[in-house]
């Protein structure tokens, strides 16, 4: 009964028949999209244009344990293999010199690439996938705002375009119009207007039972779900969301993880410590999640994945198109941006229980000191990882660091520290 | 005219802070650099050890007092480490108001060569000069004097870069008057720059070099370049000749927005081809023998732009990576001399 979740080996499973589908229609001549996890995906979806996730293609790729021959086909094309791996990395699949060895039959190349010019280097990644032959970039301006309200959780559904701002959302919304003239010209697909206010719908549905199920793990004791089994079950539909099946998947994790609960299931019986895991997932070494039930009763409830599914997608109006930048036009700032970031985090410790939380670090993580400021103020621990999430070479050490946290946790005045 | 210690300053951090507006209010702009070698030990806490020093050695002297009393603080989004400063010093005002920190204001300017984006663009530059409008309301005929005040400095410093090809003022030399005049009311700071002009500078020599890659506010490595036999004749940052390569066509807000949507190409916020294609025609003005890029360490951008930098050039190219920052490391002074010694 504690074994993988039916959800989340179904979702793994559709998702490569997908991706083989997906490799035969490009083959055909279909277009493809690559885009980054924080961009409007939707318009591709309601224009039929099948997309790979930039981030996602990473994590396969680090699961095969291939990171590091990619970025070896980085430096050999003069370019810095220790910047930003996660979004460099299926640049480099454009490189492939060994498809025996590519994940998966390889990432078929793209016909567009769609992103937002965050930091200094990844709209650099996408220039290079630009000066490939038959690539084109469309960056996407990433702002920022002088002043937020801190809530965001509470106004994002109906009240955007209070916690986001107008001028973020004129901008967004007057590149997604180019966006869709730019699709129609390139591709002679259709951009239906009421097939987008389906697709958006549909996400809404999606994400309200990705609520729902985040609000059953967070009042379950025990834990039922081991967060490795979370992540593909509400990640997998999230890059296919805006379609039938990425609902029925979410309503399904859903029922999976309510009938765990209703049947006692727990994912580690003799759980003693419920932790939050802050940052991207650890790719290279996922097995971490489990390591520290048998030591310590240690058990993982929460990742962003179900949670940011919970509180970051939900986008209500009646004008579609600006009710979908709302969603993306500051996305991250949900995630990585102080005060939101912060707040959001403590809320999300509160609302799980949690005695204590993980933080991973990596360089490019933006407000990691606030983050753990805001939990150690509200009295929740937190270790700090420091270690990039797909580049093994920076992941020494983490094992001793987590154990030796632990074993001060377990102490019984260690909660008190 | 005003000496600047009776004006209040506003300090700003990056080059696309529309500095104008801050004359046009009455303050005094002064452009906050950071200090290699110096302590970063605030900066490292508060931002974490991953982002540029530069930002994290501002963010330290801004903790500490260094830079004298601010009336305000301005930043940019010139930079992803000046972003993540200003998010540090918005949450310390939230967090921590025992600091009593100085009001800090985020000005968005963004780049893409799109009409969506100056719309946008307009739309900050109006907010700042709403905010600064607390020390004195903005005028049109104020920010038009301003506007008109800066152009002339920038008109000024790019006759010194003249200068500066001809071989009569080193780039050791150029790089601290920019930098001085940043610091300084905009019309002694064109006095300044004038004096300069004016004077009989005696000619240089040495391996003709171009600078790319990142932004120096300091000039030590500028000094150990040029102490090694080259001549820095021209860069593309922006404590350089990038600060002040373009103008207003207009003494207008919109004229101001656009002016800096569309200053650059600075290598954070270009594409890889803007940047090779303007590298290449500015390497070219200058008649650079070598071509060297210097990326600091947690400077992202600099190492992307290279390979077709160099191809763009065709000069003998150098990359100085992942270095110290205000500092040329050995190694990289090694790999740097033979170009020199080839041309």
């Amino acid at each position: 009964m504690t074994g993988r979740l039916a959800s989340a080996t179904t979702a793994t499973a559709y998702q490569r028949e997908w991706f083989a589908r997906m490799r035969d229609d490009v083959t055909a001549g279909a277009p493809l999209a690559l885009v980054n996890a924080d961009a409007p995906q939707e318009i591709f979806r309601a224009m039929d244009i099948p997309y790979v996730v930039n981030q996602w293609w990473a994590s396969i790729v680090a699961a095969k344990r291939q990171t590091q021959r990619y970025l070896g086909l980085l430096r050999e094309r003069g370019y810095p293999d220790y910047v930003e791996q996660y979004s460099a990395t299926s640049l480099a699949s454009a490189f492939e010199d060994d498809p025996g060895q590519a994940p998966w039959g390889g990432l078929p190349k793209p016909s567009i690439v769609l992103g937002e010019t965050t930091g200094d280097a990844s709209r650099k990644i996408f220039d290079v996938w630009d000066a490939q032959p038959g690539v084109t970039y469309y960056p996407l301006e990433s702002a920022a705002e002088d002043s937020v309200p801190e809530r965001w959780w509470e106004l994002m559904p109906h009240r955007w375009e209070e916690a986001i701002g107008s001028d973020r959302l004129d901008l967004l919304t007057g590149e997604l119009t180019g966006l869709i003239r730019f699709l129609e010209q390139t591709t002679g697909r259709v951009f239906s207007e009421t097939r987008f206010r389906e697709v958006l719908d549909l996400v809404n549905e999606q994400q309200e039972w990705n609520r729902r199920t985040r609000d059953l793990i967070a009042a379950a004791r025990p834990c039922p779900i081991a967060v490795t089994d979370g992540i593909p079950s509400v990640m997998v539909p999230q890059w296919h969301r805006g379609t039938e099946w990425a609902r029925d998947a979410a309503r399904a994790f859903h029922d999976e993880v309510r009938d765990r609960i209703d049947a006692g299931v727990a994912v580690c019986p003799d759980e003693g410590l419920r932790l939050m895991w802050v940052g991207r997932g650890l790719w290279f070494d996922l097995e971490f999640y489990q390591r520290f039930q048998r030591s310590h009763g240690a058990v993982f409830v929460w990742s962003m994945y179900l949670a940011i599914a919970a509180d970051g997608y939900l986008r209500y109006g009646d004008d579609p198109l600006r009710a979908l930048a709302a969603r993306f036009a500051a996305f991250s700032d949900q995630l990585y941006t102080p005060p939101w970031s912060a707040e959001w985090y403590v809320k999300e410790a509160r609302h799980h229980g949690v005695d204590g939380v993980v933080h991973l670090v990596s360089d490019d993580a933006r407000g990691s000191y606030f983050t753990t400021r805001a939990l150690r103020a509200a009295g929740i621990p937190v270790l700090e990882l420091h270690a990039d999430n797909v580049d093994a070479r920076t992941g020494d050490g983490l094992d001793a660091r987590m154990s030796a946290w632990l074993d001060e946790l377990t102490r019984p005045s260690g909660k008190d520290s | 005219m005003s000496a600047p210690a009776e004006l209040p300053a506003v300090g700003y951090v990056g080059a696309d802070v529309p500095v104008e507006l801050i004359t046009a209010a009455g303050l005094l702009p002064l452009r906050l650099a950071g200090k290699p070698g110096g302590d970063r030990t605030l900066g490292d806490r508060y931002l974490g050890r991953g982002v540029d020093p530069v930002a994290r050695s501002i963010l330290t002297r801004i903790l500490t007092a260094d830079y004298g009393p601010l009336e305000a603080i301005v930043v940019s989004r010139d930079c992803e480490a000046s972003l993540r400063l200003f998010y540090a010093l918005r949450e310390l005002h939230r967090v921590e108001p025992e600091l009593r920190l100085p009001p800090v204001h985020l000005v968005d300017i963004l780049h893409l060569p799109h009409h969506t984006t100056t719309r946008y663009v307009h739309a900050k530059v109006a907010q700042l000069r709403e905010w600064l409008g607390r020390w004195r309301p903005i005028g049109d005929d104020d920010l038009a004097a301003a506007i008109t005040a800066h152009d002339t400095l920038r008109r000024s410093l790019a006759r010194v870069a003249a200068l500066r090809r001809a071989n009569r003022v080193s780039g050791t030399r150029f790089l601290a008057l920019v930098a001085a005049t940043t610091a300084l009311p905009v019309a002694e700071a064109t006095a300044l720059v004038d004096r300069v002009l004016a004077a009989d500078s005696p000619e240089i020599d040495g391996v003709r070099l171009f600078l790319t890659g990142s932004s120096h506010d300091d000039p030590t490595v500028y000094e150990t370049v040029e102490r090694n036999g080259f001549l820095i004749m021209g860069e593309d940052h922006d404590w350089g000749e990038l600060l002040f390569a373009r103008t207003c066509a207009a003494p207008t807000e919109l004229a101001l927005a656009e002016r800096y949507q569309y200053n650059g190409p600075s290598a954070p916020r270009a594409s890889i081809r803007q940047r090779a294609a303007h590298t290449a025609a500015a390497a070219r003005a200058c008649d650079a023998e070598v071509l060297l890029s210097y990326a600091r360490i947690h400077d992202d951008a600099p190492p992307w732009d290279f390979p077709d930098q160099r191809a763009a050039t065709g000069l003998r190219a150098v990359l100085a990576e992942r270095q110290p920052y205000g500092e040329l490391t050995e190694d990289a002074l090694a790999a740097l001399l033979p170009a020199g010694a080839a041309a």
